[in-house]
Order: structure tokens, then C-alpha cells, then sequence
């Protein structure tokens, strides 16, 4: 599950130590946007440190490495790709197939090298440009690798040339296209940050939003974040026994040889079983 | 004497300064700051063993600590003397 993957600075060794305890269900180490210029040499020394000896419990650990057009993104994957606790890489402005590309065939090399099984790293790619949104499927089946795509959310403002709004508008549009991409491709579309930390409400909002478009989870930049995110993606009670009764109808229906059957009045068929099946697997309740 | 500096004096971190030593004279380490008292011959033992390994000769460390881990520690001192030595 991905619902919340929370962002750590990578030179704040407070968060890096105990940013995995507020119960996110991944930590994104960052050498990027949190990071000064004249700070990148120490933080990727210290995340690779923490990638080596560090503790973050079962959370699925990347690191947002800084983008392709810049000097140091190299030196990120080569100080933290040999550490064990690495699950993936989370790349900023990836606007085209082949920046996966370029990826892919950068920690092919670092893999081979660190006696690392081939394609195990995985990539979660942050669509930051209307180019990166315009080729979101592209990008989505460039490279078996790439577990997720997420749009940005104040670059990609600015390359739209518009303003934050309240109810997000000017994202809508790229949000629709990026889960079509994402479902269609078969990797996890997964939203941007909300920026304001202490407006639960329009956290609550915007969450509640983007799971209706279909998104698997959302990026946080705050502990407090977690628990409201969480709150809307986790199927309500009423929503697992719903699901339940779907599932065991569908069985039942199954041994007598039947292919829909009706619960509640409504009918069951293979779609209805899916989203319950769904339902059952965000509750932790089906593998 | 070159010098560089690794590290904040922010809550569980530590800013490590090093200095070039004359040929010979060995590290030095001198350690202030909230675990000083406490950890010092643990956070020594750190410092040593990670100059050992980046194979680092003939230094003065200063460390002002405010609650940094070994982990934390072994890094600043690491990013210090790469950047000591001009290393990215």
C-alpha cells in the first residue's frame, strides 16, 4: 500500500531518525527541494549512512534523487544505490520516456556493480511539466521499473502559468490524465503534497477528492497528514462487510457454476467483485 | 592549515570542524556540547574509526554536539574531511 509516503530532508538527522515512527506507509529521503546547493555533498552522505545503518521498520524507503539536468543526480544514485535499505528512486521532472531511460540504464550499471539482482530498485517518477503530464503513459511503460508516476504540484503550476487555488482546478485536468495513464500502464498514480500543513480540512477535501479520481495515495510533507490521509483511503467498516458479503456471494455463485449473482438487490459480476476485492486489500484484510 | 566543516548545531546533529595537523602529529579530538560528559569515549572511538577508514592522517577535530547519533556523527565527520580534501 502507498497511501502515504511522507518526504524527510535529507540533512535533517532528526527526521531521518525518526521520521519512519509517525506510521506512513513509505519515507521519501530527499536530496532535492529540501536540500541547499552548498548542502548536497553532506545530506547524500549522511542518507546513504542512513540507507546503510539506519532504521525505518517495514516503510518502503526512496530517495528523491535531484533531476537528470543537474550535477549531482550521479553522485545520488552512486552513494545510495549499493545501501541495502533502498527500495526505490523517486525522480523529479522525468517529462519524457527518456529520462526513464536514462535511469534505467544508470542503476542497471550501479546494480551490476553492487551485486544487486537486475531491475530490483524501483522508480516513482514526479511529472512536473505539462511535456511530463502530455506523456504520462509514456513515461508509465518506458521501463518495468517504474512502480508509480505523481504529478507535480508547484512546478507544474508554473510551467501551466497559473495559481494555487483553493479547489485545485488548474490541476484537475493533468490529476484525470495522470490516472488514466498510471491504471492503463499498470503503475500506482499517486497525488502531490498539500502544501498548507495545518488546513486538515482541505487536506481532508483534496484527499477525499483524488481517491474518488482513482489515485492509490498521496505524498506528505507532515506527520500530522498521515492520520487524515489514511482516514480516507481506509474503507469504512460498513464498506468491508459490504465487501465481504460480495465476495462470499461471488464464490457461492461460483461453485454452482452461476456467473452473477444478486446481493442487496444489486448485481454482482466480475467488476463488483474487483473493487470489493479492492476494498478488502486497502482494509489489510486480502493479500 | 586548511579547515572544513560538516554538520548544524541543530537538534541531534553536530558540526564538525577539521583541521590539517603539521606531518606526524596524529588526530586530536576535542568534543563539547550535550553528550560530551556522557558518550565521549564512544563518540572518539567513532571519530577514529572513521578517519581510519577514509584512510585521514594528521588532523585536529573539534566536535560541538547537540545530541547527534554515531550514525549521524561517522557522517559529518565523513562529508567534513571530503570536503577537507576537496572531494565531491
Amino acid at each position: 500500500m502507498r497511501r502515504t509516503m511522507l518526504y524527510l530532508p535529507g540533512n535533517n538527522p532528526n527526521m531521518l531518525t525518526r521520521g519512519w515512527l509517525f506510521g506512513s506507509d513509505g519515507v521519501i529521503l530527499d536530496l532535492e527541494d529540501a536540500v541547499a546547493m552548498s548542502e548536497k555533498d553532506t545530506a547524500r552522505i549522511l542518507v546513504s549512512r542512513f540507507l546503510e545503518q539506519g532504521e525505518f521498520g517495514d516503510r518502503e524507503v526512496t530517495v528523491r534523487i535531484n533531476g537528470v539536468d543537474t550535477e549531482y543526480w550521479r553522485d545520488d544514485l552512486a552513494a545510495i544505490v549499493p545501501m541495502k535499505r533502498l527500495d526505490g528512486v523517486r525522480a523529479p521532472k522525468v517529462d519524457g520516456p527518456e529520462t526513464v531511460k536514462i535511469l534505467d540504464e544508470e542503476l542497471s550499471i550501479l546494480e551490476d556493480k553492487n551485486g544487486i539482482p537486475q531491475g530490483k530498485l524501483k522508480l516513482f517518477c514526479l511529472l512536473e511539466t505539462a511535456k511530463g503530464i502530455w506523456n504520462a503513459y509514456d513515461i508509465a511503460t518506458a521501463s518495468p521499473r517504474v512502480a508509480a508516476i505523481i504529478p507535480g504540484g508547484e512546478d507544474l503550476r508554473a510551467d501551466l502559468r497559473t495559481e494555487r487555488s483553493d479547489d485545485g482546478t488548474e490541476l484537475e485536468w493533468a490529476r484525470r490524465m495522470l490516472v488514466f495513464a498510471a491504471r492503463a500502464a499498470g503503475v500506482d498514480p499517486l497525488d502531490t503534497v498539500y502544501s498548507r500543513v495545518t488546513d486538515d480540512a482541505g487536506l481532508r477535501r483534496e484527499t477525499e477528492f483524488i481517491k474518488q479520481l482513482g489515485f492509490a495515495g498521496k505524498s506528505v510533507i507532515h506527520p500530522n497528514q498521515i492520520a487524515i490521509v489514511h482516514d480516507v483511503f481506509n474503507p469504512t467498516e460498513a464498506e468491508i462487510a459490504k465487501a465481504q458479503k460480495i465476495i462470499a456471494a461471488a464464490k457461492e455463485a461460483a461453485e454452482r457454476g452461476q456467473g452473477a449473482v444478486s446481493v442487496d438487490g444489486k448485481m454482482v459480476d466480475v467488476p463488483v467483485v474487483k473493487r470489493a476485492e479492492y476494498t478488502l486489500i486497502r482494509a489489510g484484510l486480502l493479500a | 592549515m586548511k579547515t572544513s566543516q560538516a554538520g548544524t548545531l541543530e537538534s541531534m546533529d553536530c558540526l564538525v570542524t577539521l583541521e590539517e595537523a603539521p606531518s606526524g602529529a596524529g588526530v586530536s579530538i576535542e568534543i563539547t556540547g550535550a553528550s560530551a560528559a556522557r558518550f565521549k569515549s564512544a563518540m572518539e572511538k567513532k571519530i577514529t574509526e572513521t578517519l581510519a577508514a577514509l584512510e585521514a592522517k594528521d588532523l585536529k577535530v573539534t566536535v560541538q554536539d547537540n545530541g547527534a547519533l554515531d550514525i549521524v556523527l561517522g557522517a559529518r565527520v565523513e562529508a567534513a574531511y571530503k570536503r577537507l580534501k576537496g572531494a565531491k
